[in-house]
């Protein structure tokens, strides 16, 4: 009697071990504002597999405060796609699991897009791998060029060609507007979609080696003044001076004649509003030249997690052509250089503006990121308001030039 | 007859020091909520500003440096000034709305109570759901004050209220007033009620005019209720948060970050948690030295003069 219980105990445990074993839930976080990429590939992982993920969608403004604390607290994710600009602080910090070893014997390690993969490698280890690629592109409505006159398949190639049709698509009612951006103290939206302006032109806003503000230049100013002419001549909808980010698809509503956006905006538009007739091209200096910002997530995971295969297993099919076509179809550009035409094959042939903008893209390399350019309170996403929409432009510029430097000076 | 009278003396005693441990045993929920959730939170809060105490990382002994440096923090200065700026204008405008209102649903009149269940209503909304009520009210375009006005003929287009920051901190102003004046009302209210209606009648008896049986009469009365009402809202407006962080993310260029703003700021966003800590620390200083000096100017504790 007493054998038989123990042995029906003894399977019963078995049992829940490997019924535990068998399928893993990952929890995963991602940040808003990227469009449906990830959301999309998750989805076609969890119904191909036995292991599942649990996408959480974090605000992409509080997603580094969120993890840190989440992390102080022992209650981090197994896994985040993380802004790849703070990858080297978190890997800096101790809190992510060391990768080098799996990602190495990928067999495609070596064409993974290199810009994610140095900035998460930190004292030559790798604790962070490219999950989505995205780049800054201008857009404009065709359907609203047409309606004013204007050649809808002419791409314009200088801001005093942008500000001309800018105004003639005013023209066309009280709430058609011909430019577009959230300017509300959104730093992330800005170093996005505005330092292009001055970086095309040849100027930056860090000095190098990162260890200097370099705001105040006669490209920057060039570019602050183009920006104010809009909001002055009334080309711009008012609800821009506060709009903190959360509004920063307006283009999407049909009312907006032209604005900077992301790769993963002509996802989003492709696929959620195929209504809008719209053009891309790369967005203009200040002084001729293009620019635009290189950005995207970094895939990293917790220290400690234990559920390291399950996450490997999802990396795989996320690199896997499977994946990659579903990211690319939602406005991820390829992460895999090997198989990037492949991925793009029969896609909207819009993505290859995207594409074409790395050549030509920057990513500012700091430890300080979140506290100099993307805190709402931060140097920048003030500066990018008070110069814009304020009255006093020299206070502006001499305020967040000396608070960066004052910031920069306060990390060394 | 010194024997008995000894005995009496001490079975009085132990009759004392075990009532003593009976009400001690009666508080101890209490203080243990206490010590659990407040002192030992502030203990540990001034050992951690004593620290440069990164949110990931070790945390490293400098003593009171992290108190040094905020003398000489411009920034923490500046959300000082707003908090203060803030807490006069918001107290003052609280005030003017809730005493008339008090008055008004004292009096025995037809649907009193429901006057007064309309006006607490906005109470019982979390403050972070009222904000975000507000922020949509506000929006430019999709909102309904600035379309509202345009509707109106008031003004020629919709204006961005929290687009500036004299028309934001009136948005805010307003929303504030709208939340907070039906608790404050309700305090007023149980002061206005406790004065005996004889003394009213005997002054009225006595020639006195109406504004001098406020001045006179109900005023030195309500100096207690005052006193609580004033505390409660003076606090709460230092300790002002949400609001802003919601409704203004601090604000047209960084000008309505409050205290407890720049504190988040310093710990979540910056990760000195230790910075932090003594921020908090001198804040609760601030806080107790406001309230003392409330509390003496009010009298509050003495007899009557």
């Amino acid at each position: 009697m007493i054998k038989r219980l123990l042995a029906a105990t003894g399977i019963a445990t078995l049992c829940l071990i490997t019924g535990a074993s068998a399928a893993e839930k990952i929890d995963m976080w991602v940040r808003s504002g990227i469009g449906d990429s990830f959301k999309k590939v998750v989805e076609a992982y969890n119904s191909t597999h036995e292991n599942q993920v649990a996408a959480t969608e974090v605000p992409f403004s509080e997603l580094v405060q969120k993890y840190a604390t989440a992390i102080a607290g022992g209650q981090a994710p197994d896994a985040l796609s993380m802004d790849l600009i703070y990858t080297p602080a978190f890997a800096a910090a101790g809190q992510l699991e060391d990768l080098t070893d799996w990602a190495k014997q990928l067999p495609y390690f070596s064409s993974l897009s290199p810009s994610h993969v140095r900035l998460g490698t930190y004292q030559d280890r790798i604790y962070g791998l490219p999950l989505s690629v995205e780049t800054s592109v201008f857009a404009w409505n065709k359907d609203l060029y047409r309606q004013a006159g204007l050649d809808p398949e002419k791409a314009p190639t200088s801001w005093q060609e942008i500000e001309a049709n800018a105004e003639k698509i005013r023209k066309l009612g009280d709430d058609t507007y011909g430019f577009y951006f959230s300017g509300g103290g959104c730093g992330g939206c800005m170093i996005f979609t505005f330092t292009p302006l001055v970086w095309g032109s040849g100027a930056d806003i860090l000095s190098a080696d990162g260890k200097t503000a370099t705001l105040d230049t006669p490209q920057m100013r060039k570019a602050v003044d183009i920006y104010r002419g809009m909001v002055k001549k009334d080309l711009v909808p008012a609800s821009a001076a506060s709009d903190n980010g959360v509004n920063f698809l307006s283009f999407t509503n049909g009312k907006i004649g032209q604005q900077s956006l992301g790769a993963f905006a002509i996802g989003t538009l492709v696929t959620e509003h195929p209504d809008i007739n719209f053009g891309v091209t790369l967005i203009p200096g200040v002084d001729g030249g293009t620019s635009s910002f290189a950005g995207g997530d970094n895939f990293v995971v917790t220290k400690g997690t234990g559920k390291l295969d399950a996450v490997k297993e999802f990396i795989e099919y996320v690199y896997s052509m499977k994946g990659q076509k579903v990211m690319a179809k939602y406005g991820s550009l390829p992460t895999r250089g090997d198989i990037a035409d492949k991925v793009l094959e029969g896609l909207d042939p819009r993505m290859h503006v995207g594409l074409e903008a790395i050549s030509v893209a920057k990513t500012p390399y700091t430890l300080q990121f979140n506290d100099l350019i993307n805190s709402a309170n931060g140097p920048w996403a003030t500066f990018t308001n008070a110069a814009i929409f304020g009255d006093d432009v020299d206070g502006a510029f001499a305020n967040a030039q000396s608070e960066m430097q004052s910031i920069i000076d306060s990390g060394q | 007859m010194t024997g008995a009278g000894r005995k009496q003396q001490s079975f009085s005693r132990k009759r004392r020091r075990r009532s003593q441990w009976r009400g001690l045993l009666y508080i101890v929920p209490a203080m243990a909520l206490v010590i659990v959730f407040f002192v030992v939170p502030v203990i540990f809060t001034g050992w951690m500003s004593l620290h440069n105490w990164p949110l990931m990382g070790t945390q490293r002994w400098i003593g009171f440096n992290n108190y040094f440096r905020m003398f000489n923090d411009s920034r923490f200065m500046s959300a000082l000034n707003f908090t203060a700026y803030y807490t006069v204008i918001v107290t003052i405008a609280i005030f003017a709305i809730a005493f008339p209102l008090a008055t008004f649903v004292e009096r025995q009149r037809r649907f009193v109570s429901t006057y007064r269940t309309i006006i607490f209503l906005p109470v019982v909304i979390g403050l972070a759901t009222a904000s975000l009520l507000w922020v949509w009210l506000a929006n430019v375009d999709s909102g309904f004050i600035g379309p509202a006005l345009k509707a109106l003929g008031l003004v020629e287009r919709s204006p961005n209220l929290l687009a500036s920051f004299d028309s934001a901190f009136l948005t805010i102003i307003v929303m504030v007033v709208w939340k907070i004046a039906g608790f404050t009302m309700i305090i007023l209210l149980t002061g206005l009620q406790a004065i005996p209606a004889e003394l009213t009648e005997a002054a009225r008896i006595d020639g006195a005019s109406r504004w001098q049986r406020f001045r006179y009469l109900t005023l030195p009365l309500m100096r207690r209720t005052i006193a609580l009402a004033l505390i409660i809202s003076v606090t709460g407006s230092i300790l002002a948060f949400d609001q802003f962080y919601i409704m203004t993310s601090g604000g047209p260029q960084n000008r309505m970050i409050s205290v407890v703003y720049y504190i988040f700021n310093q710990s979540f966003v910056s990760f000195n948690l230790g910075y932090g800590a003594a921020l908090s620390i001198a804040l609760l200083i601030i806080l107790v030295l406001i309230s003392i000096a409330q509390l003496r100017l009010l009298k509050v504790g003495e007899e009557r003069p």
